[in-house]
């Protein structure tokens, strides 16, 4: 059964685990490949991650004169190809959340690949493995569409993608605020 | 066993030319299960796999879990044991020659001979830790009464859980950390979490946590910071630091007055009620409120949350534990629980927070001055006899009690105890006022530290014995639940480092001991010995074989014989420990912190960690991950506060109390009281907060007041700073 990384930022303490077991994963030579930001440092605590949401179109690869950014099958798109990537980075440019990182020395755009090695046999990425809050998870369909209905708000604001997002993309994104909607039990 | 809905069957990722060893975390007592990648070429360890399969925490790790793999292999590992002919140089890295084992256990047993001649067999002592096996725990414990013959043991559980303890043995009569498995703790209704920065340090806890909020239950958090718990709590009670227990009266007085108390249960199973509700009395709302700077609407309306919850679960860490009065306020919130009688049910209960990864399982094998296995009484004569027939020896020679740790560090300074056995901690960074601490090391005769890298405190030894990781041997641990857990060994050891259960039986054994320990010649001869030695007592382990633990994925003591599964929930039956079966309603009146803020010193300071370290952070700080993340400690400070002072974040400045002073970068936040800073206390040497804090003992668990004590800030020269 096909699943996807589903993100519920409402979650998010900050620990970082999601970067640290990036660097665990097979073909990441040790480096992280994504982002947790402090939203509002000086105010609280409030922290958030920033994936690479594997755009269905994604402008990265759009934008690659290359074609060093490969879609895989299951969706992912890939990190450049070693021997394709020009060292141009218009990729980092081209993405709307500035996802590729860029490795100065090897003059190699670097990205995350969902653990391709992982999720190419439906075994979850590092990163929604080891998130002790459960920000990151790795889900079928049904399983999202019952957190879609689980968190229904009537204001609208349960967010899988759109409107908010680029486009289509193959992660889906539930963005704070969920516990609004949620019935308390007495 | 207990999977539920988090549990998901995956099958994990092997590597060509890999194997992978199930294991469990180094740190804390989360003890996260673990998959350690072993490389079948080199037999090297060389990297972590999520061990989905492990109920408690289905693959989830906190950063320094997924990194923990890296101490093993580590540049800094001590490879063959240290000798230091120059004693002028304690305190420093400097002066340590390699030796060999012989030379080095030649010399150790010479001193301890020759100190034990002249000033009598208690002029030594050892100082122990819980990051260790029971196994080896048990034996630190046998090692120091029949090798030493010393009364003098103690344990950093003194500065970790030894309040938790006195708490729980108090109301229950048992101390068992938690009366519930962790699979409980999302199907609760209500969490009331106090002094837990339950996200930092037990950050795989929180997807249960979470689930409580989805499923439309209640967390309740009290914490003088507004921690990442606390930011999405439904109610965050932000008290001084300190006033715990005047806020529990408050809130078990809002029980009773609001009816929310259940009277069969109190009549049946406890003691004490009458007395506690005529002392809980004049806790009102407003007379709380005074004492702990906690809104008076926010009193009752936690207690409306927790009273009307059909099942709820109060737990608490450190920050109510770390207190002159830790025992009070674990009895007070306890008692919480035991007037509205949500104890002794599936999904609702009392727990703390265990703090280090075996801080259950080591603090009830004898590493306690006046402990000894099974949670026997050094002070009971039964118990002493049962515990002789397994050590061979005679009641006589059973060492009478000793002193908590803090106070073996006072008699080093007195020179009572002259020579130090220290293993599997480093208190010349996690003991308070580490001015007095550090030169009471120096004032020793004879030093020996026994760890996997030169901390801060083997600094002060005469002879250092590399150790291994827990990843190089083999034994059970007893994580936060009171479910006994198995490591399991991936690697050899590296250099010439040897388990502390060996270093110990080889040093019995040139102390004239060998006859009671030279039997012991594998972990697992140490585990039978040790299940042995339990058996009977409350902490029962004698049915805990390892064959059960990897069938069961664990097993909850008291597990009494082969046929015994083990003890998941406590307390179901309604019958607890004390002889008459009841449990204690405690009535406990209100003390202050030993320090209160003054003119001279008008801030709180509090202590406490943050998610990238590990206790005296001898091991994160090492790891290049958890380093960069946290690589030095700060100030937090509140902007109206810091404007006060008019310092800037970031900006360098000087914090200083009665007993010590340091220098740190102010960490600007409103998530920190107005009256309050906190300071992470992972870091060693000038930079230690510890150097701060006050040695104001509980006067039952003896614990030190980490968590409240009176600071004052002061802007400092750039040129004094470099
Ligand atoms: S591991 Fe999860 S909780 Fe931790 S920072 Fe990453 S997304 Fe947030
Ligand atoms: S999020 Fe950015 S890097 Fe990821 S696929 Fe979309 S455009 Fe590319
Ligand atoms: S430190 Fe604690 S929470 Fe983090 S991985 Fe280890 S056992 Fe789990």
């Amino acid at each position: 059964m096909k699943k996807r990384l589903y993100l519920e930022l409402e979650n998010c303490i900050g620990c970082r685990s999601c970067l640290a077991a990036c660097t665990q994963c097979g073909g990441h030579e040790e480096r992280n490949r994504n982002y947790v930001y402090d939203v509002n440092p000086l105010v609280n605590r409030q922290t958030m991650p920033l994936m690479c949401l594997h755009c269905e179109n994604p402008a990265c690869a759009r934008s690659c004169p290359a074609q060093a950014i490969q879609i895989h099958e299951t969706g992912a798109v890939l990190s450049a190809l070693v021997e394709k990537c020009i060292g141009c980075q218009n990729c980092t440019i081209a993405c709307p959340y500035g996802i590729p990182k860029f490795d100065q020395e090897q003059n190699l755009m670097y990205k995350c690949d969902l653990c391709i090695d992982r999720t190419k046999d439906g075994i979850p990425p590092m990163c929604a493995s080891v998130c002790p809050s459960n920000t990151l998870q790795w889900l079928t369909d049904e399983e999202i569409e019952n957190k879609k209905k689980q968190f229904n708000l009537d204001n609208g604001k349960w967010v899988t993608s759109m409107p908010y997002l680029e486009g289509e993309t193959n992660v889906k994104v539930n963005l704070p605020g969920i516990l609004q909607g949620i019935t308390k039990l007495f | 066993m207990q999977r539920d809905k988090f549990f998901k069957e995956i099958e994990n990722l092997n590597h060509p030319n890999e194997k992978l060893i199930k294991t469990h975390c180094s740190y804390c007592g989360m003890q996260c299960g673990m998959n350690l990648r072993v490389n079948t070429q080199t037999n090297k360890i060389i990297g972590v796999e999520p061990r989905y399969d492990w109920p408690v925490t289905v693959g989830k790790m906190c950063p320094k879990g997924v990194t923990a793999y890296q101490q093993t292999n580590h540049k800094d590992r001590l490879l063959k044991p240290l000798i230091r002919d120059d004693a002028s140089l304690k305190g420093t890295a400097e002066g340590f020659r390699e030796a060999s084992w012989e030379e080095a256990y030649d010399l150790i047993a010479k001193k301890f001979k020759e100190l034990q001649n002249e000033y009598g067999k208690d002029s030594l002592s050892v100082f122990s830790g819980v990051s260790m096996t029971n196994e080896k725990c048990y034996l630190t414990g046998k090692f120091a009464r029949v090798a030493l013959g010393t009364r003098y043991i103690d344990y950093n559980g003194r500065f970790c859980m030894s309040s938790a303890a006195g708490g729980f043995l108090r109301s229950f009569g048992v101390d068992r950390g938690s009366t519930l498995p962790w699979t409980d703790i999302h199907e609760t209704d209500c969490l009331f979490i106090a002094g837990s920065n339950t996200a930092e340090c037990h950050p795989t806890s929180m997807f249960r946590i979470w689930n409580v909020q989805e499923r439309g239950g209640y967390i309740i958090v009290v914490d003088p910071r507004e921690t990442p718990i606390a930011r999405r709590a439904d109610l965050h009670l932000d008290l001084k630091p300190g006033t715990d227990l005047a806020l529990a009266n408050g809130i078990v007085n809002q029980l009773i007055e609001m009816g929310y108390i259940d009277e069969e249960f109190i009549n049946k199973h406890t003691n004490g009620f009458e007395e506690t509700k005529e002392l809980v009395k004049e806790f009102t709302p407003d007379y709380t409120s005074m004492l702990t700077g906690v809104a008076p609407e926010k009193i009752i309306r936690a207690a409306e949350i927790y009273g009307k919850a059909p099942n709820a679960v109060v737990m608490f860490a450190r920050g109510v534990e770390q207190q002159h009065k830790g025992v009070d306020n674990v009895s007070a919130y306890t008692n919480m629980a035991l007037v509205t009688g949500k104890i002794g049910r599936p999904k609702a209960g009392v727990a703390t927070f265990t703090g280090q990864g075996n801080g259950q399982g080591g603090r009830e094998h004898g590493q306690k001055s006046d402990l000894l296995p099974g949670y026997r009484k050094i002070t009971n004569p039964k118990h002493v006899e049962e515990v002789c027939s397994v050590w061979g020896i005679t009641p006589e020679e059973m060492p009478q009690p000793g002193v908590s740790a803090y106070e073996m560090i006072e008699l080093m300074e007195q020179k009572t105890i002259r020579g130090l056995y220290l293993l599997c901690s480093n208190p010349a960074v996690s003991a308070p006022n580490q001015n007095f601490v550090r030169k009471a090391f120096k004032t020793l005769d004879f030093m020996v530290c026994s760890d996997f890298y030169l901390s801060e405190s083997a600094e002060f030894a005469d002879v250092v014995l590399p150790a291994v990781t827990w990843s190089e041997d083999e034994g059970t641990v007893t994580n936060i639940e009171g479910r006994i857990i198995k490591i399991n060994k991936a690697q050899e050891p590296v250099g010439e480092s040897k388990p502390d259960w060996q270093i110990q039986v080889e040093l019995a054994e040139r102390l004239g001991k060998g006859k009671y320990f030279s039997h012991l010649k594998t972990a697992r001869d140490v585990a039978d010995e040790f299940r042995l030695a339990t058996k009977g007592g409350y902490a029962d382990y004698y049915g805990a074989t390892w064959d059960k633990i990897d069938k069961q994925d664990g097993v909850f003591w008291p597990c009494k014989n082969e046929n015994d599964e083990g003890t998941p929930h406590m307390f179901l039956d309604k019958k607890f420990y004390h002889p008459d079966g009841k449990a204690k309603i405690c009535a406990l009146p209100y003390r202050p912190p030993a320090e209160e803020p003054c003119e001279k010193y008008p801030l709180r300071l509090t202590t406490g960690r943050v998610v990238y370290h590990y206790l005296s952070g001898n091991q994160t700080r090492r790891i290049p991950f958890l380093h960069d993340m946290c690589p030095e400690p700060f100030v937090e400070i509140h902007p109206e506060t810091a404007s006060k002072y008019n310092m800037e974040h970031e900006e360098k400045v000087r914090l200083f109390t009665r007993r010590g002073e340091a220098i740190y970068k102010v960490k600007i936040t409103e998530a920190i009281r107005k009256d309050t800073v906190f300071v992470p206390y992972h870091f060693g040497h000038e930079e230690s907060i510890n150097l701060l804090t006050i040695a104001a003992l509980d006067p039952i668990s003896r614990m030190p007041e980490f968590k409240a004590c009176a600071a004052q800030l002061e802007k400092v020269e750039l040129k004094k700073v470099q």
